[in-house]
C-alpha cells in the first residue's frame, strides 16, 4: 500500500470531515424538524433541545393517507422491478452466453437509452394514454399497470446491463456440464445458475428499486389520485401561503429511510448499477 | 464447399431443421420480451411524439391539422425555449464541473484516509441515494430567508440575511450548488471504483524512478483514469441535461424564468399550456441534441474502452 | 462406443473461415483419442459438436451406430468434463456427485451407493461433506471426473481439464484418467493442446489445424512419421529443426539436397517420392534427437560452434551455429560441450523428414 505522510493524511481528515457535515448537517437538522411539534417548526433562532414528538407521522400517516401513497410507492415500485426481472434477466442472460450476430449493436442502443430525458418519453406516454382511454376505453392513466409499464423505460435497460455482468462473470461451463449431465438449458439455469447468480439479482433488484422509489416526473404526469406516490406528496405539503415543515420532513423520512439502509446493504455493489455498467 | 453440404441439408426432415433453426435462434426465445417491451416503452413513444410535432394537437380539441415543421420552428423562435435551453447549458456546464471536480478530489483524498474511512464514504454518498425532489425540499428549508439554517448561520457570522431563491442574480446558482452537492458523490464512486482497478506496478516502478507525485498523477494517474472519467462526464451530462425535479420544488423556473430548465419548460407547455405539439417538437429537439453531444462523448468514449 | 464423425462442418457467425472444416474420424470403441493442436485449431468445437454444445452447419455424429446430431446434450450419453469449471459452487462434493443422478429420476438408496462407489474410485471418498471452498484444485477436478462417470456415459468428452493445474498435479491426474480409462473400457475422447500430454495419454492421436484434421495416429506415427511439416513442427519438443531446400538428381541416380549453406545426399527411401519433385522446392527437416555431435567432419556432417545450452536434466538441449543456421540439439549431459566450442553435427539419413514446400506434404508418409 501507498505510505501517505502524515500531514497529508490529516489534512485529507480534516477537509473530508468537512465535507461530511456539510452532506449530514442539513440531513439530520431538517430530519429532526419531523419530530418537533407544530409550534416550533419555524423558530429562528432553530430550536435544538424538545420533546419529540411523533404526531406529524401520525398527521402525515393517517389524516393525510400517507399510508396510502406508501402503499402506493411500494406496489408501483415492487412491481415494476419485478416485472424488469422478470422481462431482463432472460435477456441479459442470452445477451452475456450466446454469439449472434446483433448482440453488441443492441447492448450499445440499450445504454444509449440512458441518454433519454424522461420529458421525451413521459410526453408521448400522457397522449398515448389519453388517446387509448378516448379510443378504446382503456384506462392506464393513474393506473398502477400504467406507472409499472412506463417505469421500463429506465428499469429494464438498467437490469439488463447489470444482469449481464454478472452473468458473464460465470463460466459458461457452468451449466453446459449441467446440461451434458441431463438437464436442459432451462433446467441448468434453474438448478445451477440462478442459486449462483442470485445475489446479483438482488444486488440488482435493490437498486432498480431505489430508482423506481425516487422516480417524480414519470408520477408526476402519469399519476393522478389513485396512484400517487410518496415522492409526489412531498410537494403537497408546500402549501402557497406556508410550508408545513414538519410534516413535510416526515414524509422525507419514510422516502428517505429505506433507501438509506439499502445503500448500506448495497455499498459495494452500487458503482455497477451507478455507472450502467459501462465500466467493466 | 457451401454448395455441398446445403444439399445435404435438403434430405433432411423437417424437425430436424425446427431444431436447428431453434438452436441458432435460440437467443431470441430470451431477448424478445425484453426487447418487445422496449420497443413499446421507449423507441413506439417517440415515433408517436414525433408524429404529434407535426401537427397541432392540443388536449381540448379534436381536430388536428398538419402544419409540418410549423410546431419546430415555432420553438426555436420562441424566446423562453431559448432562454431554457441556454438555463439548461448553464446547468450543463457548472454543475458537471462542479460535480466532477469536488467528487475527484473526494475520491483522492479518502486513499489517504485509514480509521473510519467505511463510514465517511457512506456520509459522503448518503445525497446520491436521496430522491432529487426529497434534497429540493430539504434545501428549501436550510435556505428560507427567515428561519433556514443557512441564513441562521450566516447571521452567525454578521452577514446579513439572503434571499437566495428570489433573486434573479443568485437562484441559479444556488440550485446549481445544490445540485452538485447531490450528485458529486457519482463521479466520487465512478473515479474510486476506476482508481481500485488500476495495475499497481506502473506506479511502483513510477515511485522508485523517483519521480514526483504530482508528475505521477498528471503523466500516470489521469491518462489511466481516462475512459473512467468519460463515463463519470457522460452520465453526469445526461442527467444535468434532464434536471428537473429539484428546480421543480425549489424555483419552478422563477424568478423571471432564471432557473427554468427544458424538462421544466416542454413540462409546462404540454400541461399548463396545453401546447402537446409544441412540446413534442422541443422535446425532439432536445433529444436530438442530448443525442448529439453523448455520441461525440460515446466515440471519445469507445476510442479505448471496450463497452460491451 | 464408436464415434463417427462424418463431413463435419462448423461457422461461427463472426469469422469466415470454418472453425471446424467439414471434417471426417472415426474413433473406435474403448479407444482413448486425443485431439491436438493449437488453440484456434477446432479441437474444442469439434468436441463441443459431440457433445452437443454447438450445433454443427452439416454433417453427422453417431455413437455406436446411432445418430445424435440433432439431439440436445442430455440426451447424448456422453460426459464431459471442462478445463474452466469444475464443481458447482452452491453444492457440497456429494451433491455434485448427485446431481447428473437427479436428472434421470433415481431412488434414493441407489444415488448414495452410486455416488459412494464413484467417488472411491476418484480417491475423493474422503470429501463428501466438504464445500468449493474446502477442496483444492485437483480435488475440484477430481469431482468434475466423478460427475461425468456417475451416469456410464457412453463416451467421455474432456476439454482440457488439466491445463488450469500445476505441473505436479497435472502429471498425477494425467495417471488417473489413463487407469480410468484402463478400468472403464469407455471411449475418451480428450483435448489438449500440450503435445505432451497427447502423447503420454493417446490410443490415439488427431493432430489438428486450422479446422482441418492433419494426421490421425498413434503417439509413435505422429511423432516418427508425420504427414506433413505443421505435425512435424507441432509434434516434439524441442520442436523439429527444418529448413527450405532444393533436390538434384547425382549421377549415381541418387539425390543431394542443397541446403543454405550446405548439401546432404539424400538415402534410397526418399526415391521414389523424390521422382515427382524434380526442381520443385522442398522442406528438409530432423529432429534434435536425431543430430549427433561427431569428432571429425565428413558426409553429411556440417561444422560449427555452440552458441547456446540449455539444460534439462539428463539432457542437455544445445543450440549450434552451422552455416549461418541455428540447429538445436538434444545430447546426453554427460557428453554435453561448452558454449563456444566447435563442433560437427551429423545428420543421419534414416531419420530426415522431406515435405514438399508447397502442400507441406511429407514426400515420405503421404504418398497416397
Amino acid at each position: 500500500m501507498m505510505r501517505v505522510p502524515t500531514s497529508e493524511r490529516v489534512l485529507a481528515y480534516v477537509i473530508l470531515i468537512v465535507m461530511a457535515i456539510l452532506v449530514i448537517a442539513p440531513v439530520l437538522a431538517g430530519s429532526i424538524t419531523a419530530f418537533k411539534p407544530q409550534i416550533i417548526w419555524v423558530s429562528s433562532p432553530p430550536t435544538w433541545i424538545f420533546e419529540p414528538t411523533l404526531e406529524n407521522f401520525e398527521f402525515v400517516f393517517f389524516t393525510r393517507k400517507g399510508w396510502v401513497y406508501l402503499r402506493n410507492s411500494l406496489i408501483i415500485s415492487v412491481g415494476s422491478v419485478a416485472i424488469a426481472l422478470l422481462l431482463g434477466v432472460p435477456a441479459a442472460y442470452a445477451f452475456a452466453r450466446f454469439r449472434f450476430r446483433s448482440s453488441k449493436a443492441l447492448m450499445q442502443w440499450l445504454i444509449s437509452l440512458r441518454m433519454i430525458p424522461p420529458i421525451v418519453v413521459g410526453l408521448p406516454f400522457y397522449a398515448m394514454f389519453l388517446y387509448l382511454e378516448r379510443g378504446l376505453g382503456i384506462g392506464l392513466r393513474d393506473t398502477f399497470p400504467g406507472l409499472i409499464i412506463t417505469y421500463q423505460t429506465f428499469l429494464l435497460p438498467l437490469v439488463i446491463w447489470m444482469m449481464r455482468g454478472y452473468f458473464a462473470e460465470l463460466p459458461a461451463a457452468m451449466e453446459e456440464s449441467a446440461m451434458v449431465e441431463g438437464y436442459t438449458r432451462l433446467g441448468a439455469l434453474w438448478r445451477v445458475v440462478l442459486p449462483v447468480v442470485w445475489p446479483g439479482i438482488v444486488a440488482t433488484a435493490i437498486l432498480n428499486f431505489i430508482f423506481a422509489w425516487n422516480e417524480f416526473f414519470l408520477a408526476l404526469i402519469l399519476a393522478g389520485n389513485r396512484t400517487s406516490t410518496l415522492p409526489m406528496t412531498a410537494g403537497t405539503y408546500i402549501v402557497r401561503t406556508r410550508v408545513e415543515w414538519g410534516n413535510l420532513f416526515a414524509v422525507n423520512l419514510i422516502i428517505m429511510v429505506p433507501v438509506i439502509l439499502l445503500t448500506i446493504a448495497l455499498r459495494r455493489q452500487l458503482v455497477k448499477g451507478l455507472t450502467f455498467g459501462i465500466l467493466e | 464447399m457451401s454448395k455441398s453440404y446445403r444439399s445435404d441439408n435438403s434430405n433432411r426432415s423437417f424437425s430436424t431443421r425446427l431444431y436447428q433453426l431453434t438452436q441458432r435462434q435460440r437467443h431470441w426465445f430470451f431477448i424478445a420480451p425484453a426487447l418487445i417491451i422496449l420497443l413499446l416503452v421507449v423507441i413506439y413513444p417517440i415515433i408517436f411524439s414525433t408524429g404529434v410535432s407535426l401537427f397541432r394537437v392540443t388536449f381540448a380539441s379534436q381536430s388536428r391539422p398538419f402544419v409540418g415543421l410549423q410546431n419546430f420552428e415555432r420553438m426555436l423562435g420562441n424566446d423562453d425555449f431559448i432562454q431554457s435551453a441556454l438555463n439548461t447549458l448553464y446547468y450543463v456546464v457548472f454543475s458537471v464541473s462542479g460535480s466532477f471536480l469536488l467528487g475527484f478530489a473526494v475520491a483522492l483524498l479518502i486513499r489517504r484516509v485509514t480509521a473510519g474511512k467505511e463510514l465517511l464514504r457512506l456520509i459522503l454518498i448518503i445525497p446520491i441515494t436521496m430522491a432529487p425532489i426529497v434534497v429540493g425540499l430539504m434545501w428549501n428549508w436550510m435556505l428560507d430567508p427567515l428561519f433556514g439554517l443557512v441564513n441562521w448561520f450566516l447571521g452567525l457570522l454578521g452577514i446579513p440575511g439572503q434571499t437566495m431563491l428570489a433573486q434573479a442574480s443568485t437562484a441559479r446558482l444556488t440550485v446549481v450548488l445544490v445540485d452538485i452537492w447531490q450528485w458529486y458523490p457519482l463521479v466520487f464512486l465512478i473515479i474510486e471504483a476506476g482508481m481500485a482497478t488500476l495495475p499497481r506496478a506502473p506506479f511502483e516502478s513510477a515511485r522508485l524512478e523517483g519521480v514526483s507525485s504530482w508528475m505521477i498523477f498528471r503523466r500516470l494517474t489521469l491518462p489511466m483514469l481516462r475512459p473512467v472519467i468519460l463515463v463519470a462526464l457522460l452520465l453526469r451530462t445526461v442527467d444535468a441535461f434532464r434536471t428537473f425535479d429539484i428546480v421543480r420544488v425549489m424555483t419552478d423556473g422563477g424568478p423571471h424564468l432564471t432557473t427554468e430548465t427544458l424538462s421544466l419548460y416542454l413540462y409546462r407547455t404540454a400541461f399548463t399550456f396545453s401546447k402537446l405539439s409544441r412540446a413534442a417538437a422541443g422535446s425532439i429537439l432536445m433529444l436530438l441534441f442530448i443525442g448529439l453531444i453523448s455520441a461525440l462523448m460515446f466515440r471519445y468514449l469507445y476510442r479505448d474502452v471496450e463497452v460491451g | 462406443m464408436k464415434v463417427v464423425l462424418q463431413d463435419l462442418v462448423k461457422r461461427f457467425a463472426n469469422s469466415d473461415r470454418a472453425a471446424v472444416n467439414k471434417i471426417n474420424l472415426v474413433i473406435e470403441e474403448g479407444e482413448l483419442a486425443v485431439l491436438l493442436g493449437p488453440s484456434g485449431c477446432g479441437k474444442t468445437t469439434t468436441l463441443r459438436m459431440i457433445a452437443g454444445l454447438e450445433q454443427p452447419d452439416s454433417g453427422r455424429i453417431t455413437i455406436a451406430e446411432r445418430d445424435i446430431t440433432d439431439l440436445a446434450p442430455k440426451d447424448r450419453r456422453v460426459a464431459m468434463v471442462f478445463q474452466n469449471f469444475s464443481m458447482y459452487p452452491t453444492m457440497n462434493v456429494y451433491d455434485n456427485i448427485a446431481f447428473p443422478l437427479h436428472a434421470v429420476k433415481m431412488k434414493r438408496g441407489e444415488i448414495d451407493r452410486t455416488v459412494r462407489e464413484v467417488a472411491a474410485l476418484v480417491n475423493i471418498d474422503h470429501l463428501l461433506g466438504r464445500s468449493v471452498r474446502q477442496v483444492s484444485g485437483g480435488e475440484a477436478q477430481r469431482v468434475a471426473l466423478a460427475r461425468a462417470m456417475v451416469r456410464r456415459p457412453e463416451v467421455f468428452l474432456m476439454d482440457e481439464p488439466l491445463s488450469n493445474l500445476d505441473a505436479k498435479l497435472r502429471v498425477q491426474l494425467r495417471t488417473e484418467i489413463k487407469r480410468l480409462h484402463q478400468d472403464t473400457g469407455t471411449t475418451f475422447i480428450f483435448v489438449t493442446h500440450d503435445q505432451e500430454e497427447a502423447m503420454t495419454l493417446g490410443d490415439k492421436i488427431i493432430v489438428m489445424n486450422n479446422g482441418d484434421i492433419q494426421q490421425v495416429g498413434s503417439p509413435h506415427e505422429v511423432f516418427f512419421a508425420p504427414k506433413n511439416a505443421f505435425v512435424a513442427n507441432f509434434v516434439g519438443t524441442p520442436s523439429m529443426n527444418m529448413l527450405p531446400g532444393a533436390v538434384s538428381g547425382d549421377n549415381g541416380g541418387g539425390y543431394r539436397l542443397q541446403l543454405p549453406g550446405f548439401e546432404l545426399s539424400l538415402p534410397a527411401r526418399f526415391h521414389d517420392g523424390l521422382a515427382r519433385m524434380a526442381g520443385k522446392g522442398v522442406i528438409w527437416g530432423i529432429r534434435p534427437e536425431a543430430i549427433r555431435l561427431v569428432a571429425e567432419a565428413g558426409e553429411n556432417t556440417v561444422s560449427g560452434e555452440v552458441e547456446l545450452v540449455e539444460a534439462l536434466g539428463s539432457r542437455d538441449l544445445i543450440f549450434v551455429r552451422a552455416a549461418e543456421q541455428l540447429f538445436g540439439v538434444i545430447v546426453d549431459a554427460q557428453e554435453s560441450v561448452a558454449v563456444g566450442a566447435p563442433c560437427h553435427l551429423h545428420f543421419a539419413g534414416g531419420q530426415m523428414h522431406l515435405f514438399d514446400a508447397e502442400s507441406e506434404r511429407s514426400l515420405l508418409n503421404d504418398c497416397g
